[in-house]
Order: C-alpha cells, then structure tokens, then sequence
C-alpha cells in the first residue's frame, strides 16, 4: 500500500485526543500566546530593574516575605497532583478518579486565591505608589486571574464529568483543561521565582 | 458501527449538513470558512477606502506650503487614524481573511479547524473596528502616531479620551488576530490532504503558517505594552514614568518586538500570493520550492530580531545597535532568496501576461527599491541621517504597497473567479494596474528626495522656500492617481460580480487544490476528501489545460460518511490519515461572546466597574458556547 492510498474512512476513529485531536493542538498555541504574554511581564520587570533601579526593590521598600508566596505556591504546585490524577484516571476509563479530582483541584486553587488575596491586601505598597509596584500588582494580579479562569474551567468540566459526559475515547476536553491548568502551575512557579526569589538572589 | 450498509455520500446530504440557516440569524451565526473569510475582507477594504480617504486628505494640506485644510489636531487624528487602520484595520484582517478563505481549499480540508472560533474573530474585529471610526467621527480619534510613544501618550501629555481608545481598542482587536492565528495553524498542520506531506505544503500556505506563528510571538507584546499604557493612564501606574522608576522606552521595546515582526506578519502572505500567481502563469512550480520555504522559515525568525533598528536614534548602547544592524541586513538574504527564484521561475517559464501576473512583476520592481532602501535605513549612520524624515516615509510606503499591496490585489483578483464563479474584467484590470503603479510611483518616490532634503514627517504644514513645494504636489497629484487607480480596482471586481462572464472551475490553469472544485466553491468545499501525490496535483498527469485527466486525482479521493460536519484529520509531518473529527455547527454565541468582551473593553472606556459584569457575561457565554448539545450525549 503506497503511502497516498487512503484508507477507508470508516476505520478511522471518530473521537479523537492528545495530538491526533485538532483542539489539543489548539490548546497548545493558545497557551504559546499566553506563555508570550507572561514573557513580555517578565521581560519588562528584569528591563527596569536593570535600567532605572539603584536598588530593588526601590528604596524604602523590603525584599517581599518569603513564607506566605511559598506557602500558596506550595498549594498551587500540589493542585497540578489531582488534575494529573483525574486525566490519567479516566484515560484508563476510571471515571472515579476524574469525578474526585477536579474537585480536589478546584478546592486547592481557591486556597491560593484566598492566600493571594491575604498577600495582596498585607502589602505596604500600591500598584500607584513606583514602577516596582505597578509590576508587582500586574504580574502577580495577572496569574491570579489565570488561576481564577482555571478554577472556573475545572469546574464546568467537572460538572460535565458528574453528568457523565466524558469517557476513555471522548476525553479531549479533559485533557485540553489539564494542559491549561498545568501551565497556569508552571506560569506560577516562573512568577513566583521572579517576584520572590530574584530579588534575594540576584 | 453500522456503516457499511449506509448509502453513498450524496451532495443533498452534504449541502443539507454544511449550509447556513436564512435570516438575520443565520446571518449572526454563520461559521463555514469562506462566509467569515469573506467578510473579513469585505470589512477590511471598507477600512482601507476609509483610510484611503484619510491619506488624501493628509495629501490635500501638504498639496502647497501654509494650507489650513486641516486643523494641526485634525491631521494628527487623520495621520495616526491612517496609520493604525492601514496596519491593523486592513492589512492583517485582509490576509487572514484570505487566508481563512482559501487556505481550507487549498489543503483540500472543508472548514476551518474551530469555525465557531473564526466567527468570534471576525465579530471582535468588526466592533472594534467600528469603535476606532466611531472616535475619528466624535473628533477624539488617537493622535499620537501608529507607534503611539510614550510621553507623548502618556496620561500627563495626552489627557483626552484619545489615547484611551487606541490602547483599549487595539487591545480587544488583537484578540482576533490572536484567535485566526491559532486556527490557521491548527488547520494547516493537522487538516492537510492526505499526502500533502511537509515537502508538499503549497508556498502560500507556509506563508499563511510562519505569518500565523509570527503572530502568537508578536502581538502578545503590543498586549502587554498597550495595557501597561491603560494602567498607567488610568489606574495610576508608572511603567513609563521615569520619575517613579518607569522608562518610556520599555514603550519602544516592546512596540517595536511587536511592531517590527509585523511588517513581515503582512509581507510573508503576499510573498506568499506571489509564490501561487507566479507558478500558475508561467506554467511551471516555482524553482526552489525548499529554498523559498526555508528562506520563509528565517524571515519568520530573523523578523523577531530586528527591533532595535527602529530605535537606533535613542541613545540605545553602540554593541547593541550594531548586533541590530547585522540582522537586520542579514534579512535582506532571505528576501533576496524568494526574488531570485521568482526570477528563475519566470525567465525558464511560459509566460501569460494577465492582471494578476503584471501585479507580481509591479511587485517585483517596487519591493526591490523598498528592499534596498531598507538596507540602507539598516545602517545605523546612514538612519541616524534620515530617522523621522520623508525619506523613511517613502521606505516603508514602497515596502508595505509595493511589497503587501499590490500582491494582494493580484492576489484577490487572482482568486475572484473561485470565490464568486464569476471573472474580473481584464481591460479595466490592467487599467487600474497601471494607474495604479504610475500614481504609487508620483506619489512616494519624490518622497525619498524630500527626506534628504530635511523635511520631517508628521509635520502638518511647511514654510515656502524650503525647495519642497513642486515635490509635494507631484505627490499630492500621484495620490489622487493611486485612489483612482483603487477606485476602479474595486469597481471592476464589483461589476464582474454582478455582469461577468461565467469562470469555470479553473480560469487559470493553476495547480493546488483550491482549483478542482467548483467555482464557487459548494458549502463542503469537497464532495469527497482529495488526496495528493505532489506539489502540483493538478498538474500531475500530464499538460495543465487537459482538464479530463487532470481531474484523475479525484479517483483517489476519501468519501466521508455525510451523518455530520466531518472532516479528516491528518498527522503533521506526513499528512497520514488518522481520524475524522465533527465540527461544530452554526451558532449564535460567537457573537454572544464578542459582545460581552466588547463589553468590558467599551466598559474600560467609561467605567471601570463595568468590567467585571462583562467579565461574567463572557463566562456565562464560553459555558454556552461550550456545553455539550443533546444529541451529543446520547451513547
């Protein structure tokens, strides 16, 4: 059989995932986007230090607390273990898994947002207050929301689970949430070694 | 599954699944490929014509030195108004729409990978759109430049609603381009036709795919840059205030990482339209099909690194501007690449002198002058000389008409006939070609020379005495010759729409898929999926005007079961056939969504609490769009 004979259509699967799936691959370029978008942040915080700070963070200001960013990024990093569990559960058909799972994982990125939340309003300074601030606020504000956009993901895919939506073949939409939501954890880890770590370190 | 004893695909079967519902609604709701394509492009012309208009009226002042035509404010609003629709009103949206339009012909697929999402595209486009307009009509348009820099821009030096508009609405309309870059992608890597492997992907659409990547790298940056900009006008921040640990040039950066990829983001598809005229009217693929698609490839990749050379006069440190120097000579050689090939191609070829051929040789002469003019911009003395002069004006005038404009309207006037079943009339095409190149020419060459002879652009008016005066009203005169030349471009297309004589199939003898269906395409594009053992499958066989046997690729075709909107899905390197996906059907929350994220960018304009209402209503809209129908569900 040459390679342009075609098989017949009818033994091609109709439910596709992972990269046979045209929406995984959507997910991916998507998250190329966002990932840029994250880049650009990042990029602009390292351009002013570098250009315009004698110091940094700006004089008057303290180096951010160490142990409540580790804390809820502690939480966000453990959050990826249920969305891990949950897609690879129902991959083997064992819907249990992914029925617990997005729960658990939801619960847990609301237990970041609601630290986050308590970090936001402890801060001595304002987004208005210098450019230190201003990146601060907007780049940790930013993952927030990509966290907060997360959660509401997982939880319409959750309840499409518990009506019984998803099985083994029909599982693309599982898996393109688990993506995003393991790029929100990695996107969490680049901003928290920004913010938290580059100062001290570096 | 029962499937063998199912009746054979028929075209009542397909049409019925594949059409469009009637009415207003069906209207809001439409979702196939080529009814969006379409629209983007009809929307993106309107723009162009209005920002046509724009252009003249800047022509009009400078016709004489001292004219008060314009007020200084309204030709700043006319001159940045013409910038931004031209870049991001036109050129963007009327490639993508070409490519949303015939990329899916091309690789022989019958939609685009997410329909519902090309329709979301367009509706973000046209609100924004008509936002941009709605400010230039209320007076408060932006006023800033296209590049729009801070301080100027800033909430100290601009205080008004205008710049508000720019960073909001520029910001909602990347959002489209963002949404057909990534479904231009996924389309053309997992939807091509079986064996349309990676050695052979049609030139124009390689173009269409480095264009779309180029987009996910760059437009992210202008995101950035403009929402930094709104903050700092509107919340307080200090990204670019240096008295508060801000640097304006943070502004540049990040506008140039984009604003420098996009010049390529529009000229690569018309590299592209060039590739496809230039093959099928000198009867032979263009030579060096791999050196042309890698020399795509690098332009992609050089672009991303040339973005200081727009900033060589702001003191940047001396190793950097060199490093940015070197690159951006060395894109000369891709470029030079693809020209070189053309020239083979047609010095070894059967030429047939037609409109969309005589667009490509106009091409060839305007962007080789823009070319070499941008090899001498690219020198960092030779810039320092001629930054914000005309002399920079005319560069990048040669290069985005010459180099953009005119492949497209060879390109469009190329693919009428298979948009429309109808072909445009040759005379008043060769007219407006020639109008048009004579009136370019007038219009912006002269333009070199006034740069050198010190006039600055943006300048709304000069003193007499300068030596200016003849060469601004030859290009005030070639401006009106050039609109003309649009003027009956259009016309004619609009004419032959209504009064042309019937296309067929395949007007040109061309060689790629788009050709072996009907002109106009049926709502599935293909009665069957089409399989491919070349570059030129049309052409396989034997001579190009054999139209019997070379319809013999139809032979080899996959007939899809007609039970819903299926298409094929194929690897990525090899194009093998691996599954058959549904695509969604026609719906209204595209729409629902556009205007709820509308929603909060217009709301960022008034008041900022009416942000996160529109938030909710856009979540509410995605659960929608995305909830599963019922028919679905059953097992």
């Amino acid at each position: 059989m040459s390679a342009t004979t075609a098989p017949p259509a009818e033994a091609l699967p109709v439910e596709v995932s992972g990269t046979q799936a045209p929406l995984w691959w959507g997910m991916l370029v998507f998250l190329a986007v966002d990932s840029t978008i994250f880049a650009a942040l990042i990029s602009s915080y390292f351009y002013l230090r570098v250009t315009q700070a004698e110091t940094w963070p700006p004089a008057g200001l303290a180096p951010p607390g160490l142990l409540l960013p580790a804390l809820s990024g502690a939480v966000l990093l453990a959050s990826a273990g249920p969305v891990l569990w949950a897609d690879r559960g129902l991959r083997r058909g064992d819907g249990r898994a992914l029925r617990l799972g997005l729960p658990l994982a939801c619960a847990l990125a609301a237990l970041f947002l609601i630290l986050k939340a308590v970090e936001f309003v402890a801060r001595p300074y304002l987004w208005s207050t210098n450019a230190y601030g201003s990146l601060v606020w907007t780049i940790d504000g930013a993952h927030a929301a990509h966290v907060l956009a997360a959660l509401l993901q997982a939880v319409v895919v959750a309840v499409l689970a518990w009506r019984g939506h998803f099985t083994p073949r029909r599982r693309v939409g599982v898996e393109t949430a688990a993506l995003f939501w393991y790029f929100v954890v990695a996107a969490g880890l680049a901003v928290y070694a920004t913010l938290y770590l580059a100062p001290r370190l570096i | 599954m029962a499937t063998l004893e199912r009746p054979p695909t028929t075209t009542q079967a397909l049409t019925r699944l594949w059409s469009t519902p009637a009415g207003l609604v069906g209207w809001l709701s439409a979702v196939n490929h080529r009814a969006i394509g379409a629209r983007f492009m009809v929307t993106a012309l309107a723009f162009f014509l209005l920002a046509g208009v724009q252009a003249l009226a800047i022509r009009l002042q400078l016709a004489r030195p001292g004219l008060s035509i314009l007020s200084p404010e309204a030709y700043n609003q006319n001159f940045t108004m013409h910038g931004v629709v031209m870049m991001f009103l036109f050129a963007i949206p009327v490639l993508e729409g070409l490519g949303m339009y015939i990329v899916p012909l091309m690789i022989g697929t019958r939609d685009m990978a997410f329909p519902r999402l090309s329709a979301f595209g367009y509706w973000v486009y046209l609100l924004a759109g008509l936002g941009l307009f709605g400010a230039f009509f209320l007076g408060s348009a932006p006023n800033s430049g296209w590049f729009n820099y801070v301080p100027l821009s800033g909430p100290g030096f601009s205080p008004g609603a205008n710049i508000d508009f720019y960073a909001v609405l520029l910001t909602f309309l990347e959002i489209s381009a963002l949404a057909a870059a990534v479904e231009l992608i996924v389309t053309i890597l997992k939807q091509r036709a079986p064996g349309m492997a990676i050695h052979r992907i049609p030139l124009f659409v390689w173009s269409i795919l480095v264009m779309a990547f180029m987009i996910v790298f760059a437009m992210p940056a202008l995101i950035v840059a403009s929402v930094m900009l709104e903050l700092d006008r509107a919340a307080g921040t200090h990204f670019y205030n240096p008295a508060a640990g801000g640097d304006p040039l943070l502004w540049q950066h990040l506008f140039w990482f984009f604003g420098h990829p996009e010049v390529y983001i529009i000229l690569l598809p018309a590299l592209g339209i060039v590739s496809a005229i230039v093959a099928t009217f000198t009867r032979r693929p263009v030579m060096g099909y791999t050196a042309v698609a890698l020399s795509t490839v690098a332009i992609g990749f050089l672009s991303f690194g040339l973005w200081v050379h727009h900033m060589f006069a702001t003191g940047v440190p001396l190793l950097g501007t060199s490093f940015f120097a070197a690159a951006s000579m060395m894109i000369a050689i891709p470029s030079g690449v693809q020209v070189f090939a053309w020239i083979a191609t047609i010095a070894n070829g059967r030429i047939v002198l037609k409109t969309p051929f005589l667009y490509v040789l106009g091409f060839i002469f305007l962007f080789v002058l823009g070319g070499i003019t941008g090899v001498m911009v690219a020198a960092m003395p030779f810039d320092l000389q001629v930054h914000d002069s005309y002399f920079v004006v005319a560069h990048f005038h040669y290069v985005i008409i010459g180099g953009m404009v005119f492949p497209l309207l060879g390109g469009l006037f190329y693919w009428f006939p298979k948009m429309t079943g109808k072909l445009p009339g040759e005379r008043l095409g060769r007219w407006s070609f020639w109008l048009q190149f004579i009136g370019f020419n007038l219009t912006f060459f002269g333009m070199h020379i006034l740069g050198f002879w010190g006039m600055p652009r943006r300048i709304y008016t000069y003193l007499p005495g300068f030596g200016w005066d003849f060469l601004n009203l030859v290009a005030t005169i070639g401006a009106f010759i050039l609109g003309l030349g649009f003027v009956l471009y259009l016309a004619n297309l609009a004419y032959s729409l209504w009064r042309g004589e019937p296309a067929g199939d395949d007007p040109w003898g061309g060689a790629t898929l788009e050709w072996a269906t009907t002109s106009p395409p049926p709502q599935y594009n293909f009665r069957a999926i089409p399989t491919v053992r070349s570059r030129t499958p049309l052409w396989d066989e034997e001579e190009p005007d054999d139209a019997d046997r070379a319809r013999d690729h139809t032979r080899r075709m996959v007939a899809l079961p007609d039970e819903g909107r299926e298409i094929l899905s194929t690897t990525v390197v090899d194009a093998r056939p691996q599954g058959r996906v549904l695509l969604p059907g026609p719906s209204l929350w595209p729409f629902w969504l556009a205007a709820a994220v509308g929603f909060i960018f217009y709301g960022m304009l008034f008041d900022l609490i009416l942000v996160p209402i529109g938030a909710v209503l856009a979540a509410a809209a995605l659960v929608a769009w995305h909830w599963p129908r019922e028919e679905e569900e059953a097992p």
